[in-house]
C-alpha cells in the first residue's frame, strides 16, 4: 500500500482516534449528571447502524447522485468501528444480563466481525486471483466446467480404442469424472493448501509409469484438462467466498435491526410501566 | 517428400474496387470532364493509371434534394467531386443537430431519475415507441450502408441557415478524409438528381502523389483552412508573429502514414493472435540526423527504443505531441557536438503528421520562442546511458508503467481511449456491483462486459473507451453514431440507427453489441416485412444520469477507473496510488 490508500488510511485512523476518544470523553463527563444517558446513547447507536444500512440503499441507487459506493464503504467501514465505541458506552462497558440483551449483543458483534473480517478478506482475495491467473466470469464458471468434463470424456473414451487399452478410461471413472463434475478441493484452495492437488497428480504419475508413448501423450491432454479445472475450482472458491460473506453480513443486519425495534419497544414499555419518562 | 502448397491469388492493389462494376461509359464521361481531363495522364506510372483509379478508389452517387451528403462532426474516409447539379454547405453556426439525425443526451429529470428504481423494464432492450422514432428534421430512408437522411422542410431551412453553393468540378470533404479530422461543415443536395463523385482515401493519396495541380490545390486548401489554426494551437507557435507563422507555414510539409482502415487489420491480426505494431511504418528512425520536428496531428505513433533486436516503446504520442524537438534544441544550442534522433517514431494504425524542417525551426521558432516551452538538452549522463535499460533513459512515465504494460497497451491500442474502463484486479472484489449499476442506469441492460484482455493487475473491460480515433463513426450512413456536443463523447442515437453494424464491425474493441430491440408486450419490434429490427447499443458514460458514469461511482474498492489513457501521467498516477 503506498501514496494515496496509504495517506488516506493513516488520516482515516487518526479521525476515527480522535472521534472515538471524544465520544469516550463525554460518555465519562456526562455518567453521573445524566441519569438517562443510556436512552441517549441508545437512540445514537440506532442511528449509526442505520446509517451503516443505508450503504445498501446506496448500492440500490446508482442514479442518484448521492456520493461514491467508495466513501460510502470508507465511512461504512470507519463509522462501524466507532459504532462499537458507542455500543459499549450504551451497555455500560460490561455484559448485558438479560437474554434478549445477550442475544442483541451477540447479533450485533457478529455483524461487526462478519464486516470486519468481510473487508480483509475482500482485500487480500482479489490480489491471490490476480496472482493466479486464469480469470473468469463467476457467471462463467459451470459452462467453463462442463465443457473441460466433455473434453476429457472424450479423451478417456478415445483412449480405449486408439490405444486398446481401458487404463486411462478406467482411471478417469476411478479418480476423475467426479472431480470434473463439480466443484472440488474448496476449503483446500481457500486456505491455500496443495495437498488434494499433489494427491491427484501423484495418482497421475503413477498411472503413466504403465502407459505406452500414445497413450501418454492422451494422458498429458488430460492432466493439462485436470490443471484448468483446478484453476477454475480455485476461481470458483475464492470469487463465491468473497459473495458469500455479505450473505452473513447483511441479513444479520437487517434481523439486528428488526430485534432493535423490539428492544426500543420493550424498554419504553417496562419504563412507562414503571412510571420512568425519559 | 513432396509438399502440398495451398495456392493462391497474389494480392493486389484493387482487388476490392470501391464499385464493383463502374461503367466504361461513365468512365469516359469522367475522364472528359474537369479536372480529370486537364491531368497530365504520362504522369501517372504504369501500374497506376488514371483510369484504374478512378475506376477502383472512385464511385457515382446520385443524392436527391435535401439530402445529406457529409455531416459536420462525422468521421469520413472519402472526399468527394460534384459532377452534375449541385450541393450546399451549411455555414456556421451550421445546422441543429436535431436534422442531422443526431441527438444531444439531456439529463433525465429527478422524479425521472428517482423512478428508474421501480421504472425500469422487466424485459431485455425494451424500447419505448418514442425512442425508435424517427426525430423531427431527419428522416433516415433505406436500409444498410447505403441508407441516406433526408432534411426536412429544406425551404424553411435555408431561410433560417446561411448556405454556400458547391458547384460542378468542386472537391469537398478532402481534408477530412486525408487528416482524419471531423468534417467541418454538412453538405447535402441542392438538386434533384445531383451527381457526385465519392473518391476514397487512396484514390485521393495516389492523385495527390501524381497530379501537382490536385496537390497544389488541396496543399492550398489545407494551409488555409486548417494548417494555421493547428499550428496556433500549439503554445510554442502562439508566440509567433503573423509574418513568421506564414514562413513557418510556408515550410510545413504533410505526411500521411499506415493504414486508414487500421482497425479491420487490427482486429484480424488480433483475432490470429499476431497484433505485431513493429510492423508498422516509421516515421524516423533513431540515429538518423534530426532533419526536422514531427508534429502528430491526428492518429497515434508510439516512440521506440532498440532493446536488443528488437523495438521497446517507451511512450506513445497523440494528436499535439511532438518528436524531435528536445534533439533540435539539443543541436540549436550546442551547434559542436549535434546528436542524432534518441528514439525511432513508428505508426500506429494511422497517422497524419506535420512536418517542420530543422532550419525553419532554428531560423523562426527556437529564437523568439519562451525558454520555459524548450525542453532541456541532453545531459552527458543520459546520451551516455547503458543501452540495456532504455527505459530508464526516459526516467519518466514509460518506465513508471513498466515494460510489460506499454507493450500491452500499446499492442491493443487502448491509448486511444479517452474514458477507457480499467479494473485494478489486485483490488477488484468482482462484487459486479458496477454491471448492476450500469444495468439500473440504462433500464436493466448493462453496456459493457467486466470482462476484457489484462496485463498483470490492469484489466481493460469491454466498454466504449470514447475514443480519440473514433473508428466506429467512420461510414456510419446516417449519423446515428456521433460525438454529442458538450463533451465530445461518443453517443448512438437509437431512432436514427438503422442497425447496419457498420460501427459494431468497425470498432476494434468490441465494444458496440447489436441488439433485438423490443416493444411492451415483449416482442421483437420488426419492420414492415416482419424482419427483426437491429439497435447498435453501447456505454454512453452515463450522460443522461446525475453524477457522471454509474460503473465508476459504483465501485466500491477504488478498482474501477474510466481514464483517459492518452494521458499516460495520469494512468501512472492512478497504478502508483
Amino acid at each position: 500500500m503506498k501514496g494515496y490508500f496509504l495517506t488516506r488510511r493513516v488520516v482515516a485512523i487518526v479521525l476515527l482516534f480522535a472521534v472515538a476518544a471524544g465520544a469516550i470523553a463525554t460518555w465519562q463527563h456526562y455518567v453521573p449528571l445524566l441519569r438517562n444517558l443510556s436512552y441517549l446513547t441508545g437512540w445514537l447507536l440506532l442511528a449509526v447502524i442505520l446509517f451503516l444500512t443505508a450503504y445498501n440503499g446506496r448500492k440500490k441507487l446508482p442514479f442518484l447522485p448521492l456520493g461514491s459506493s467508495r466513501a460510502w464503504l470508507q465511512l461504512h467501514a470507519y463509522v462501524g468501528w466507532l459504532s462499537v465505541v458507542v455500543f459499549f458506552a450504551h451497555v455500560g462497558w460490561r455484559w448485558p444480563d438479560g437474554w434478549f440483551e445477550s442475544c442483541l449483543t451477540w447479533m450485533y458483534l457478529v455483524v461487526i466481525v462478519s464486516g470486519v473480517l468481510g473487508l480483509l478478506w475482500s482485500r487480500y482475495v482479489p490480489r491471490r486471483l490476480t496472482s493466479r491467473g486464469g480469470e473468469v466470469l463467476y457467471e462463467r464458471i459451470p459452462v467453463i466446467r462442463r465443457s473441460l468434463q466433455d473434453r476429457a470424456e472424450d479423451l478417456a473414451l478415445r483412449s480405449v480404442a486408439a490405444a486398446r487399452s481401458s487404463a486411462i478410461a478406467d482411471f478417469y471413472i476411478a479418480h476423475l469424472s467426479d472431480f470434473f463434475r463439480g466443484p472440488h478441493h474448496y476449503w483446500s484452495h481457500i486456505v491455500e493448501v496443495r495437498t488434494p492437488w499433489n494427491r491427484l497428480q501423484s495418482k497421475l504419475d503413477d498411472l503413466s509409469r504403465f502407459l505406452n508413448e500414445e497413450q501418454r501423450l492422451v494422458l498429458g491432454q488430460v492432466t493439462d484438462l485436470v490443471r484448468q479445472k483446478d484453476g477454475l475450482d480455485y476461481q470458483y472458491a475464492l470469487q463465491s467466498s468473497l459473495k458469500l460473506w455479505l450473505f452473513v453480513h447483511v441479513p444479520l443486519t437487517y434481523s439486528l435491526l428488526i430485534l432493535t425495534g423490539l428492544h426500543v419497544v420493550l424498554v419504553y414499555g417496562f419504563s412507562l410501566g414503571a412510571g420512568f419518562r425519559p | 517428400m513432396d509438399t502440398l502448397h495451398f495456392k493462391i491469388e497474389r494480392p493486389d492493389r484493387w482487388d476490392n474496387p470501391f464499385e464493383p462494376e463502374f461503367p466504361d461509359a461513365d468512365l469516359d464521361r469522367l475522364l472528359g470532364t474537369a479536372p480529370f481531363c486537364d491531368m497530365q495522364t504520362e504522369a501517372f506510372p504504369k501500374s497506376q493509371p488514371l483510369r484504374q483509379i478512378l475506376r477502383n478508389d472512385t464511385r457515382l452517387r446520385r443524392f436527391k434534394k435535401g439530402e445529406i451528403i457529409v455531416r459536420a462532426g462525422d468521421y469520413g474516409s472519402s472526399a468527394f467531386m460534384i459532377v452534375s447539379g449541385h450541393a450546399r454547405a451549411a455555414l456556421p453556426p451550421g445546422l441543429p443537430d436535431r436534422m442531422l439525425g443526431r441527438r444531444q443526451p439531456q439529463k433525465l429529470g429527478i422524479f425521472r431519475a428517482i423512478a428508474q428504481l421501480w421504472g425500469n423494464s422487466r424485459l431485455t432492450e425494451y424500447r419505448r415507441p418514442d425512442e425508435l422514432t424517427s426525430d423531427h428534421g431527419a428522416a433516415p430512408v433505406g436500409r444498410g450502408p447505403e441508407a441516406g437522411v433526408f432534411l426536412q422542410d429544406v425551404p424553411r431551412l435555408l431561410d433560417q441557415h446561411k448556405t454556400a453553393v458547391i458547384v460542378a468540378g468542386e472537391f469537398f470533404g478532402e481534408i477530412a478524409a486525408l487528416s482524419r479530422m471531423p468534417r467541418t461543415a454538412t453538405v447535402f443536395a441542392d438538386g434533384d438528381d445531383t451527381e457526385l463523385l465519392e473518391i476514397r482515401w487512396q484514390g485521393l493519396r495516389d492523385l495527390l502523389r501524381f497530379d501537382k495541380a490536385i496537390k497544389t490545390h488541396i496543399e492550398q486548401t489545407y494551409r488555409k483552412n486548417a494548417l494555421e489554426n493547428a499550428l496556433r494551437a500549439i503554445p510554442l507557435f502562439q508566440h509567433l508573429s503573423e509574418s513568421d507563422l506564414q514562413k513557418v507555414m510556408a515550410e510545413t510539409q504533410f505526411g500521411t502514414f499506415g493504414d486508414y482502415e487500421w482497425s479491420g487489420e487490427y482486429k484480424r491480426l488480433a483475432k490470429a493472435g499476431q497484433a505485431a505494431p513493429e510492423k508498422e511504418p516509421v516515421v524516423a528512425a533513431e540515429n538518423d540526423y534530426p532533419d526536422g520536428v514531427v508534429i502528430i496531428r491526428s492518429g497515434f505513433a508510439r516512440l521506440t527504443k532498440q532493446f536488443g533486436s528488437g523495438q521497446r516503446t517507451l511512450n506513445y504520442l497523440g494528436a499535439g505531441r511532438f518528436f524531435g524537438l528536445r534533439e533540435i534544441v539539443h543541436n540549436w544550442k550546442n551547434p559542436a557536438s549535434p546528436i542524432a534522433f534518441q528514439t525511432s517514431l513508428r505508426v500506429i494504425g494511422y497517422t497524419h503528421t506535420l512536418f517542420i524542417p530543422t532550419s525553419v525551426m532554428e531560423r523562426v521558432v527556437l529564437p523568439t520562442a519562451p525558454q520555459n516551452l524548450l525542453p532541456k538538452p541532453f545531459t552527458a549522463a543520459e546520451l551516455n546511458l547503458d543501452d540495456t535499460d532504455p527505459l530508464h533513459e526516459q526516467g519518466g512515465l514509460g518506465n513508471r508503467v513498466g515494460p510489460e504494460l506499454m507493450e500491452f497497451l500499446t499492442a491493443n491500442r487502448f491509448f486511444n481511449g479517452t474514458a477507457t474502463m480499467v479494473i485494478d484486479l489486485a483490488r477488484c472484489t468482482r462484487c459486479d456491483d458496477c454491471v448492476r449499476a450500469c444495468a439500473a442506469t440504462h433500464d436493466n441492460n448493462p453496456r459493457f462486459l467486466r470482462h476484457g484482455p489484462s496485463s498483470g493487475r490492469v484489466q481493460v473491460a469491454q466498454a466504449c473507451m470514447h475514443c480519440t480515433d473514433p473508428v466506429c463513426m467512420i461510414g456510419c450512413p446516417t449519423g446515428a453514431i456521433h460525438r454529442e456536443a458538450a463533451q465530445g463523447n461518443v453517443v448512438i442515437n437509437q431512432s436514427t440507427c438503422i442497425g447496419c453494424t457498420t460501427c459494431a464491425n468497425q470498432c476494434p474493441y468490441e465494444a458496440i453489441r447489436m441488439v433485438e430491440p423490443r416493444d411492451r408486450d415483449g416482442g421483437f419490434v420488426t419492420d414492415q416485412e416482419l424482419k427483426p429490427i437491429l439497435k447498435a447499443t453501447k456505454c454512453d458514460l452515463c450522460l443522461e444520469q446525475y453524477g457522471g458514469p454509474a460503473c465508476e461511482r459504483a465501485c466500491p474498492h477504488d478498482a474501477l477507473k474510466r481514464m483517459n489513457l492518452t494521458d499516460l501521467g495520469s494512468f501512472v498516477k492512478w497504478l502508483e496510488r
